[in-house]
């Protein structure tokens, strides 16, 4: 349909056509969002593979209709960047003739991702570190500085703000270094293009509009370009878009008929092509254009269209012609502006400095006021005569006033930490990248990938997350499907502990030993199944033979897979609309029912062991008819006949529709079986029941002429598939209903054989991290785009949802919505279901907070569906889905787009205003990723597009573990001290001045000499504060995982709170007191026994070293752990004061400056007093501080003070052995049967049916060559397996 | 505290891989700091610290204080004020015009020691409300100029007493030796006059490095209004050790300044004569004048702040130590495991 759009659009022949497809356009847009009925409507005739993964890209009617399409619930796939306005018009191209291409000027294939050149970096530098307020306010106190009305030297605010600078424009200068040398490297990549009749070779940058190049196999396209030739048959090429939008999966591209021949440089050399197409632009996956060659007009679409970025797969080489380059590249034009996060914790930053402001105003104006009062002529000593400056003239005590608020501000600038934004910087860059990427845990090494903080903005945010978002597929899950036990004929096999069972026995202290598998087992892709007693053969002296022989047959012909390759056991491979169906036949032919070749009529089965041990035979059985999967139905069957002649109908399906249809009787194996399945259930494994029924010839007979009658009213469906789409719709509800009645007779009387077990293979070590994730006080969300039974079944495999909770399950798969749905009212199916969800809403919510004040209730877990969540999300409901959902502990999303997961996130994010998370591998988490504070990409598998969006890549959801409650734990701790202790040791500070102010007239008079203060940030409390944000541990790694509760003080962020500074705050008052008083009063007397007397700048250097000795001591008080760092960067700080004292007030220097200090420190240290001062001081300043630190520790302590306490004899090392170590010995057996006899079993409703096939859906379109696309992700995520049409298999 | 031993557990393996083995391995070198295993120790503030932190002070300071207190209490002061005293009565309503009148201004004070006052006996005049530190007073003054005599023109700083009205540069010039303190005291006992010793009274660094001895004063207190003493011409301003005293600025508005040396020792109950000329005018900003006897010990002047504060912080110190100790013996505290965790008892996610 896309395609026609856009012919449409270039062509304008058809006025009408148009019309009419934009209006439905429309339509399914709108039906998008009701997830279930829309996709179908969008189908459209076959489409090829590429436009089968984007069903929705027409940009072009979105953007021309939107007027019509006010809201549109896009359920698309997400595009990466903003969509831009298209230039007017369009480009006219002429290929391989540079001359002529010449006057359009083109821009080159050199790109340039670097923020500045070599000539911007300076001005263009100094314009950005402007930009921030902290900056931008020191230039106006330096600039003030330089005017009379400052008591400071200019340099007191120059020489720290230059420092800031300097190291922030050596940051910058090496990042944008970096950067150039990345372009340099792309530029300089090789390319043959075309010249002469011979290919040569050029970097990529040399590169222009219209040349004609070669790529060859694995090679990557150095500019968008026009597939002209290639060397596979029937022009195709295969392309991994992996840079794009991190897919694996190949795509086809197919170059235009007339071109093929342009493959060799002689024929190339001919091709004079005439290229008119739009303006570059930024969508992915549209294009329109034509080319004119040889006098013909051929429209182009996308299909022959390879975009840079993406490489060539299976095809030796292509031939194209550049049709954009450079930053023309819709790649290029792409070119992400991640949208930058800062943490929760910097704003609150942001606040503090707010409030700093605040008090320096405050400060100022009493200054201010007080000077205005002071000034007075009878102070003569003044020179205040008549014609004195407005500053200090008498007559004006305004003026006064205000200036002197000038000159106090420039004093007290030292309240605001000029230094704390870039080491904050520098803290947080080492962190991420030194720490984070560099932490073993979190490199995992089968795929070879560490942890990767993409910004380093973050870090403290992970350490107060609140609720995780989480993507099912490739997240929880490795999308890998294991058969993994079974049940037959009452019977359970299969000897594998799942990870949740391993989990629940870890939690109850048993060893599970899985050192001793047994060397024969097999296990290959689909298959994880250890039982001696089935395997080769075994079966047949097991108490059922024949059922079991029955069960392997059904699971060997009731199916839809494909062999492809080899027919040998080994080498064969499955190809399956759905891994679980792959599964099943893989473990079929594992038991010796190998299935190695389809026609449309028949299975052929290898069945070995049948008669004899070893003994191999082929069946082949004729397949009569197939009623496939399908979600309301829910089994599959097929009626097959043996070679002798018996008629049989398989069937697998859920435990719920196939116990409906079961012959009376069989209750024992009724019961048994429900027993197995609901233990599998809970075990997190995906259950199917199989049944059989043998059917007589005249029975079949008349069922099969009404199959045939159902069938054929479809078939007239597919000629009506040109209307009007809509009418259609309604008919293919009506027909399926047909069609499924139908089916209903010949299901029924089925006898049980027994079911299957699936093992939806989860990651590595999920249950275990959501179980530590969840004691640390972290909700989890799964939102997937999965059915409902899946997203439940892995919910409850990794611990999400367990039999204890609560389950609310809002669903819209109920009889009611499905009967207004046939209706196909669109208006008034939105109205009912929202009805519908907001009574369930309703009632939900009140079941919820009935819960809330009983004792001892049950933990609630929300289980919801996309098409409810949609109406739950409307402004009006949005507050009862968010009260309710923040009571639960774990809420399931299930059928969700991507849209909605973002909707979701940002739901919690700014309504409940929690600090979100979201984790995710594939394109359909990008929305949900950027919308979070804190977004996860698993890196490491197929796709970087999640990556790419993310502000962490971790490998592996395990590693949440270590990034969360490790990294992220850490490093809010040591910012939280980092920012409190800046605050401190410059409130401090300054406050000594302030006191200072009221004894010198309010006149503004500077108590330290300039240098003090400006080095005092810079220099002698600078290196100390970046080791505590680098080194500062209260608990070591593994005791962070070991007591996960101690991450809950970062979610209620106890260490930043206003009461913190204000307790900060309280202290500094105190010490600045302690600081000004005690060596002011005590110095107003001789003080040796030379009986000389001090003056200004005595008292002040006293002072100031006071102060730089108590705040470096303070620092080291509020350590958990010192460092020798910490000892070298404390000592080294004090000493530095000394030693910059002893040298700069030991010398004259000649250039002007008042000798204030000159040998004032030799004076002093000639004293008693200095030294007494110097023991006394600092102890009476931290003896508040002691004093409230021993008590709060003693009397209230933090949780990790606790766990300290706990481990406090303890070398680290030992702590992480015994971690090991945990739980007793038992036998494997023992283990395995307690652990099993562990799980919930009564209570339980679960029974773990699940059935992931994509395909289901579409089984009826495509029987008839009609393809529904599902959902965009997911045909997305599978694309590979439906690259062949299955309409071929059943012909 | 305990020291912190990194495992080898990741460590030991990551550092052993063969260098080929990595060559194309992604995996991070382990070293102590990226890993986060530095070796620390682990300060804990418990109880028993709390308690021997606090002991340890306070067995440190009293002992300090005690010293330090009969230091200062050796120590004999004898403090005199004198600005209203020393204003004829008929004068007293306006002291302002008195001091500014051309009246006579000696005064004559009487002064009994009250202990033994061993030599070398520091005299000391204190000015209270006077604002040294005030901004435009502190800046007033030129360093240069003051060092050599080269720089004699070098008054920018020096507004307003910079120049003279014929723009002669003033030397020493600004407000602060311009409104050099001018009393004068001389001391008698038993009508013996008791000398005055003027040399040494200022610091060592100022006399020899920040007064030049080739600078000499120059239209110094010519202008229409006197701030206070006049100098001699013909002495160096590193002589001139009043100047020196005067210029090093006092820190507080409330000073003392070193006005000379008595030589000889005086014994309890002398009785000393004090002829003081006083011409310094504190009265329009009502300033106090106080002239002051004090001997020295080892610590200086008398000042019993230092012991007090180190006696108070030592005994407030052992007072905690003791509660602490008592609130220790009667309500142990350890922890041991999970069930101390706050979380279990009073977590509240509202807070």
């Amino acid at each position: 349909m896309f395609r026609r759009i856009l012919a449409t659009k270039n062509s304008r022949q058809n006025g009408v056509v148009s019309t009419t497809i934009v209006r439905i356009r429309s339509e399914d847009i709108r039906f998008n969002g009701l997830v279930l009925s829309s996709d179908r409507a969008s189908s459209a005739k076959k489409m090829s593979g590429w436009e089968r993964l984007r069903p929705s890209t027409a940009r072009l009617g979105r953007d021309s209709y939107s007027s019509m399409t006010e809201r549109i619930p896009s359920s698309r796939t997400v595009r990466l960047g903003r969509v831009q306005p298209q230039a007017p018009g369009h480009r006219t191209i002429y290929c391989n003739d540079r001359d002529a291409n010449l006057p359009v000027k083109f821009k080159g294939n050199s790109i340039s991702t670097t923020k500045y050149s070599f000539f911007t970096f300076l001005p263009k530098g100094l314009f950005e570190q402007f930009r921030r307020v902290a900056n931008l306010y020191f230039l106006t106190i330096s600039i003030l500085s330089t005017t009379p009305i400052s008591p400071v030297s200019p340099i007191t605010n120059v020489l720290p703000l230059s420092l800031v600078l300097i190291v922030s424009l050596v940051k910058e200068a090496f990042e944008d270094w970096k950067r150039f040398q990345n372009d340099m490297a792309i530029n300089n990549n090789p390319v043959e293009v075309l010249h002469d009749q011979k290919w040569e070779t050029i970097p990529w940058k040399k590169l222009q509009v219209g040349d004609v190049v070669r790529i060859k196999q694995d090679g990557f396209f150095p500019a968008d370009l026009l597939f002209l030739a290639s060397t596979n048959p029937d022009g195709v090429c295969y392309i991994e878009t992996a840079n794009l939008d991190g897919e694996t999966n190949l795509k086809i591209r197919k170059a235009l008929e007339k071109t093929w021949d342009y493959l060799t440089p002689e024929k190339a050399s001919e091709f004079k092509g005439e290229v008119q197409c739009e303006q570059p632009n930024n969508s992915l996956y549209t294009f329109a254009g034509n080319l004119i060659i040889q006098k013909q007009t051929l429209p182009l679409t996308p299909n022959q269209v390879l975009l840079r970025g993406c490489s060539l797969r299976n095809t030796e080489y292509i031939v194209g012609a550049v049709l954009f380059s450079g930053h023309e590249t819709k790649v290029m034009m792409n070119a992400m502006n991640v949208p930058s996060k800062r943490s929760t914790l910097e704003r609150k930053l942001d606040k503090l400095i707010l409030t700093l402001f605040g008090t320096l105003f405050v400060m100022c104006l009493i200054g201010a006021i007080g000077s205005g009062v002071f000034i007075d002529r009878k102070y003569f000593y003044l020179g205040l005569f008549e014609d004195v400056e407005n500053q200090f003239n008498p007559d004006k005590p305004f003026v006064v006033a205000i200036l002197t608020m000038f000159t106090l501000i420039t004093l007290y600038s030292t309240i605001i930490p000029i230094s704390l934004y870039v080491s904050i910087e520098m803290i947080k860059f080492i962190q991420s990248t030194q720490f984070i990427n560099k932490d073993l845990h979190m490199y995992h090494v089968e795929t070879n990938t560490p942890a990767l903080a993409r910004t380093s903005n973050l870090n403290e945010e992970l350490g107060q997350v609140e609720y995780i978002f989480s993507d099912k597929t490739g997240t929880l899950t490795r999308n890998l499907m294991e058969f993994f036990k079974c049940s037959i004929g009452g019977e359970v096999y299969g000897t594998g502990v799942t990870e949740i069972e391993r989990g629940v026995a870890q939690r109850r202290g048993i060893k599970i030993d899985e050192g001793q598998e047994s060397t024969n087992v097999v296990h290959e892709k689909g298959f994880n199944f250890d039982d001696a007693r089935l395997m080769r053969g075994a079966w047949r002296n097991e108490p059922n033979p024949d059922l079991c022989k029955e069960f392997f047959r059904c699971l060997a012909i009731c199916h839809t897979v494909l062999p492809e390759g080899d027919e040998s056991a080994e080498r064969v491979t499955y190809q399956a609309a759905s891994p679980d169906e792959a599964a099943l036949v893989t473990a079929a032919k594992n038991f010796g029912f190998f299935f190695y070749r389809r026609t449309p009529t028949t299975i052929y089965v290898r069945e070995s062991h049948l008669e004899k041990m070893g003994k191999v035979q082929d069946v082949s059985y004729e397949i009569l008819n197939v009623l496939e999967f399908n979600s309301t139905r829910k089994r599959q069957s097929v009626v097959c006949r043996y070679p002798d002649g018996r008629l049989v109908l398989y069937c697998k399906g859920a435990d719920t529709v196939i116990y409906e249809r079961l012959a009376v009787g069989q209750d024992d194996i009724k019961k048994v079986s429900r027993e197995h399945l609901e233990q599998f259930g809970s075990s997190g494994l995906r259950t199917l029941c199989l049944a059989y029924r043998d059917l007589s010839s005249d029975m079949y007979e008349s069922w099969n002429e009404k199959f045939i009658q159902a069938k054929s009213s479809l078939r007239d469906r597919e000629k009506k598939l040109d209307e009007v789409l809509i009418k259609m719709r309604m008919k293919w509800l009506k027909t399926d209903c047909g069609f499924m009645q139908v089916a209903e007779l010949i299901e029924a009387e089925l006898i049980l054989i027994g079911c299957t077990a699936i093992e939806d293979k989860l990651q590595e070590g999920v249950p275990a991290c959501i179980e530590t994730l969840s004691r640390a006080g972290i909700k989890i969300w799964m939102l997937t785009g999965d059915k409902m039974e899946t997203a439940i079944n892995i919910a409850y495999a990794c611990n999400l949802i367990n039999n204890d909770m609560k389950q609310f399950i809002i669903n819209s798969e109920t009889d009611a919505i499905r009967e207004v749905e046939s209706r196909g009212d669109q208006v008034e199916i939105a109205r009912f279901i929202k009805e519908e969800v907001k009574k369930e809403l309703k009632k939900c919510l009140e079941e919820a907070q009935h819960f809330l004040h009983t004792v001892a209730a049950p933990k609630l877990a929300l289980v919801i569906d996309g098409k409810c969540l949609m109406y739950a999300l409307d402004p009006s409901l949005r507050v009862m889905l968010l009260n309710l959902s923040l009571n639960c502990c774990s809420v399931v999303c299930c059928r969700v787009s991507p849209l909605q997961k973002a909707q979701v996130t940002s739901m919690v994010k700014k309504g409940a205003k929690k600090i979100t998370l979201s984790i995710g591998d594939g394109a359909n988490d990008v929305s949900m990723i950027q919308a979070a504070h804190v977004g996860i990409g698993i890196s490491g598998q197929e796709g970087m597009q999640a990556v790419m969006a993310s502000d962490f890549a971790i490998a592996q959801f395990r590693f949440l573990t270590d990034l969360l409650l490790v990294h992220g734990r850490w490093s809010y701790l040591r910012l939280c001290k980092v920012i409190t202790y800046f605050f401190y040791k410059n409130l401090t500070f300054t406050l000594t001045q302030f006191w200072f102010t009221f004894q010198t007239g309010f006149s503004g008079q500077r108590f330290y000499d300039d240098w003090f203060q400006s080095l005092y940030n810079v220099i002698f409390t600078a290196l100390p504060v970046i080791m505590v944000g680098l080194f500062d541990k209260d608990v070591s790694a593994s005791l962070s995982k070991k007591y996960p509760e101690i991450y809950r003080e970062g979610i209620r962020n106890v260490f930043f709170k206003w009461r913190v500074v204000a307790i900060w705050a309280f202290f500094s008052v105190y010490q600045s007191l302690i600081f000004y008083f005690f060596v002011s009063d005590s110095s107003s007397n001789a003080q040796n026994s030379s009986g000389k007397m001090f003056g200004l700048w005595d008292v002040s250097t006293m002072a100031f070293t006071c102060v730089v000795v108590t705040v470096n001591l303070r620092l080291l008080l509020m350590c958990n752990s010192i460092t020798r760092w910490h000892y070298i960067s404390v000592g080294g700080s004090i000493l530095a004061w000394f030693i910059f004292i002893f040298i700069y007030s030991g010398i004259m220097t000649p250039y002007d400056r008042q000798e204030n200090v000159f040998f004032v420190i030799y004076v002093l240290m000639s004293t008693f007093y200095f030294y007494l001062t110097l023991a006394l001081v600092p102890i009476v300043a931290l003896l508040g501080d002691f004093i409230y630190q021993g008590v709060q520790r003693w009397f209230f302590p933090y949780d990790y003070q606790i766990v300290q306490e706990i481990h406090m004899h303890e070398p680290e090392g030992r702590t992480r052995t015994e971690l090991l170590e945990i739980g007793n010995q038992l036998t494997p057996d023992e283990a395995r049967s307690y652990a099993i006899a562990q799980l919930p079993r009564e209570l339980s409703k679960h029974t773990g049916f699940a059935f992931d096939s994509p395909g289901y859906e579409s089984f009826f379109a495509a029987q008839l060559g009609v393809f529904a696309p599902q959902k965009a992700w997911d045909v997305a995520r599978r694309a590979s397996m439906k690259s062949r049409p299955k309409i071929g298999q059943r012909k | 505290m305990s020291s912190n031993t990194p495992t080898s557990s990741s460590g030991g393996a990551g550092s052993a891989d063969s260098s080929a083995a990595r060559r194309n391995s992604k995996r991070p070198k382990y070293s102590r700091f990226t890993q986060q295993e530095l070796p620390a120790c682990k300060p804990i503030l418990t109880p028993r610290w709390v308690i021997s932190a606090f002991m340890l002070v306070s067995i440190v300071f009293i002992p300090i204080g005690v010293a330090s207190l009969f230091a200062s209490r050796d120590v004999v002061e004898i403090v005199d004020r004198y600005e209203t005293e020393c204003v004829p009565t008929r004068f007293r309503d306006d002291k302002v015009q008195y001091i500014q009148s051309a009246e006579d201004k000696s005064c004559n004070r009487t002064i009994t020691v009250p202990k033994r006052m061993k030599r070398p006996i520091y005299v000391y005049y204190q000015l209270d409300n006077f604002y040294q530190n005030h901004r435009r007073y502190v800046k007033s003054r030129s360093d240069k100029q003051l060092r050599s005599n080269e720089s004699a023109d070098d008054v920018s700083t020096c507004d307003p007493e910079d120049r003279t009205p014929g723009q002669n540069p003033i030397v020493p010039c600004g407000l602060i030796a311009w409104s050099l303190f001018n009393d004068t005291y001389s001391f008698s006992r038993n009508n013996q006059s008791l000398a005055v010793n003027k040399k040494g009274i200022s610091w060592k660094s100022d006399r020899e490095h920040k007064f030049g001895k080739d600078v000499f004063p120059k239209n110094f207190q010519n202008g229409t209004l006197r701030g206070g003493a006049s100098l001699n011409e013909n002495v160096s301003l590193s002589e001139q050790e009043d100047l020196i005293v005067w210029m090093r600025t006092a820190a507080l508005p409330t000073f003392r300044k070193l006005y000379g040396k008595i030589e000889v020792d005086l014994e309890a109950n002398d009785v000393i004569d004090v002829a003081l000329n006083n011409y310094y005018n504190t009265y329009s900003f009502d300033g106090k004048k106080k002239l002051v006897l004090s001997t020295t010990s080892w610590l200086g002047g008398k000042n019993d702040f230092m012991g007090i504060a180190y006696l108070t912080v030592g005994g407030l110190c052992f007072f905690l130590a003791m509660a602490f100790t008592i609130v220790y013996l009667i309500k142990p505290r350890y922890f041991s495991n999970y069930k101390d965790l706050t979380y279990l008892t009073v977590y509240d996610l509202n807070e």
